[in-house]
């Protein structure tokens, strides 16, 4: 076999490419390397929160029905409330029960604020301009020299901001990072198999649950291979273009949907084997303690006087 | 003395700031060296690895490169990155990670022409590198039309037409046919006869005893338990036992049932 090795192989000629010099300018690193790292780090510290669920803090104590029970209510709430203020009461609300539950809560309402950025306020943000909804402007941006009528669109002479619009984006982007932090407290405050168990004994089809358990299951799972991807091709790339680069995320969307194709198939196979039959079959829970109805009763009362406010 | 190639110094790495991988690691490969880096699954083995190859950044700790330190800052810096890619190859444990490109022939070439290397001469050197792993009539395959054995074989290459000094091979046999297991094996050897430092990380005793290289222990509690030469560390029953690379258990011989330390590569006496 020596004889084979290349000739190319036995020189050291490594020298020759770049230079060993560690001082000096550096190129700021890439978006999109940025992007994947914390792509990678958000899922799995977004769905990892045993480490919050295993504290002694008050919604950790608690019946995880109570806990569900509670979150589609004050979901309701959230979603029937028209006014800012009540919305900054429930936030409020939910902000004391997540200090009580000793959360981490500059983490905490980082990723809320941050999905709430995109998700609510970025995705309304065009609603508050008098071309999308009507309403007094408060804010003229653009005067034109007349009113231009397109099809059933209409274009005001003055474009601007609306008072009516900003409030609108207002209340909804608080209703947004109202029913993330409800749902970020309660995913933080529960053990994932709590919820499942607590999701079958509120008479959830057993398809949905079966979904919702193999979607987290296989999201480490996506994470770790796009991490991998990402650190593999680091391990080559010292330039790449920006077309490179596009081709690159393409090729492995390809090949991450071959993958998933292929493991979906062979997860189900060995559920198979081992007598799934279509039936999702967990474990008891406990039988609730006179603290999770007095704790159910008082987030009750807690949600009535939020309606009547 | 001579200055180690690769210098990891009190490296400690945690995945998302709680679970323990690495605690305390130090290590120094000298240049031409062959080393494995043994220990359970769950050790730290890859991800000392992947600090190694500046893949991760350490939480504390140093690592040097011919002297130099591998830091954020300074893997920034073109030439230097350069520098440092064209110095260290890591061969990934799980190949379809590594193979991106749409043919194997692409696969070849992207290393060296990352590098700055024309395309002629990359395509020289690919074609060298087929001729030495004898996957000729693969090239213009798309990776995931490859066996495991196929991919393994393309992963190395893909690798060795950067010429790095120093090869970082993450488990290299693992869940490979004995005939491709073989094939890597006298390849890391011939490797490291034309001048590679070579690091092996593996569980694999079989293949620490045929390379012969200076061995790390890694212990279950993410810490370097002893370094010394491979015999030294396979005679050492207790240590291997203490870090759960050999275990005791019950078997029959006959009719004779009885316990006692076992490896599925090397120790079965009685």
């Amino acid at each position: 076999m020596r004889s084979q090795i290349p000739e190319f192989l036995l020189k050291r000629s490594n020298d020759s490419y770049g230079s060993p010099c560690t001082k000096g300018r550096t190129r700021g690193s890439r978006f999109f390397d940025r992007s994947l790292d914390h792509f990678a780090a958000f899922i799995k510290s977004t769905c990892i929160h045993w480490d919050g669920a295993q504290r002694q803090g008050l919604m950790q104590q608690l019946d995880p029905r109570v806990k569900l029970m509670f979150l589609f209510v004050f979901m309701a709430i959230i979603s029937a409330k028209k006014t800012v203020m009540p919305e900054a009461a429930i936030g409020l609300f939910i902000l004391i029960l997540a200090g009580l539950s000793r959360l981490n809560l500059a983490a905490f309402y980082s990723k809320v604020l941050f999905l709430g950025f995109f998700f609510g306020f970025l995705v309304v943000l065009p609603s508050c301009l008098n071309l999308v909804s009507g309403g007094s402007v408060a804010w003229p941006l653009i005067h034109l020299s007349r009113q231009y009528e397109i099809w059933i669109y209409r274009i005001p002479q003055t474009i601007g901001i609306t008072r009516q619009g900003l409030e609108g984006v207002l209340l909804i982007t608080v209703r947004v990072i109202n029913s993330l932090s409800l749902s970020f407290l309660i995913i933080h405050t529960t053990p994932f198999s709590e919820i499942i168990k607590a999701l079958k004994a509120l008479r959830v089809p057993d398809l949905f649950l079966m979904i919702i358990t193999l979607s987290y299951k296989y999201i480490f799972v996506f994470a770790e291979t796009v991490e991998d991807f990402h650190l593999a091709r680091k391990s080559k790339v010292v330039e790449a273009d920006a077309s490179e680069t596009r081709d690159w995320i393409a090729q492995r969307l390809a090949f991450l949907f071959r993958k998933t194709r292929a493991h979906c198939e062979k997860i189900y196979e060995a559920m198979l084997a081992r007598g799934f039959s279509g039936d999702m079959v967990f474990g008891e829970l406990h039988n609730m303690k006179s603290a999770d109805i007095v704790a159910g009763a008082f987030m009750l009362v807690a949600g009535m006087c939020l309606i009547l406010t | 003395m001579e200055e180690p190639i690769l210098n990891v110094e009190r490296v400690s790495y945690r995945y998302h700031d709680t679970i323990p991988a690495l605690l305390n690691v130090s290590l120094s490969l000298k240049q031409g060296e062959k080393f494995a880096l043994i220990g359970t699954n769950g050790s730290g083995k890859s991800t000392l690895l992947r600090v190694m190859s500046g893949l991760l950044l350490p939480d504390s700790g140093r690592i040097f490169f011919k002297g130099r330190e591998v830091t954020e800052r300074s893997l920034r810096q073109r030439g230097f990155l350069k520098f440092f890619r064209a110095g260290v190859g890591y061969i990934f444990q799980d190949p379809d990670v590594q193979l991106f490109s749409p043919t194997v022939l692409d696969e070849l070439v992207f290393g060296p022409m990352q590098l700055g290397i024309p395309h002629v001469e990359a395509l020289e050197r690919a074609q060298a590198v087929i001729k030495m792993l004898h996957i000729e009539a693969l090239t213009k395959r798309p990776p995931y039309m490859l066996s495991e054995g196929e991919k393994k074989k393309v992963a190395v290459g893909s690798v060795l037409t950067m010429n790095p000094e120093v090869l970082l091979l993450d488990e290299p046999t693992g869940g490979l046919d004995p005939r491709t297991q073989c094939f890597l094996t006298e390849l890391i050897f011939e490797l490291n006869e034309a001048g590679k430092t070579i690091l092996v990380s593996t569980h694999d005793l079989t293949l620490v005893d045929e390379l012969q290289p200076t061995v790390g222990v890694l212990s279950e509690e993410h810490t370097i338990e002893r370094v010394g030469a491979a015999d030294a560390i396979l005679g050492d029953e207790d240590l291997l036992l203490r870090v759960n690379l050999i275990h005791e258990h019950m078997h029959y011989h006959g009719v004779l049932a009885h316990a006692h330390r076992h490896s599925h590569y090397l120790y079965h006496r009685h």
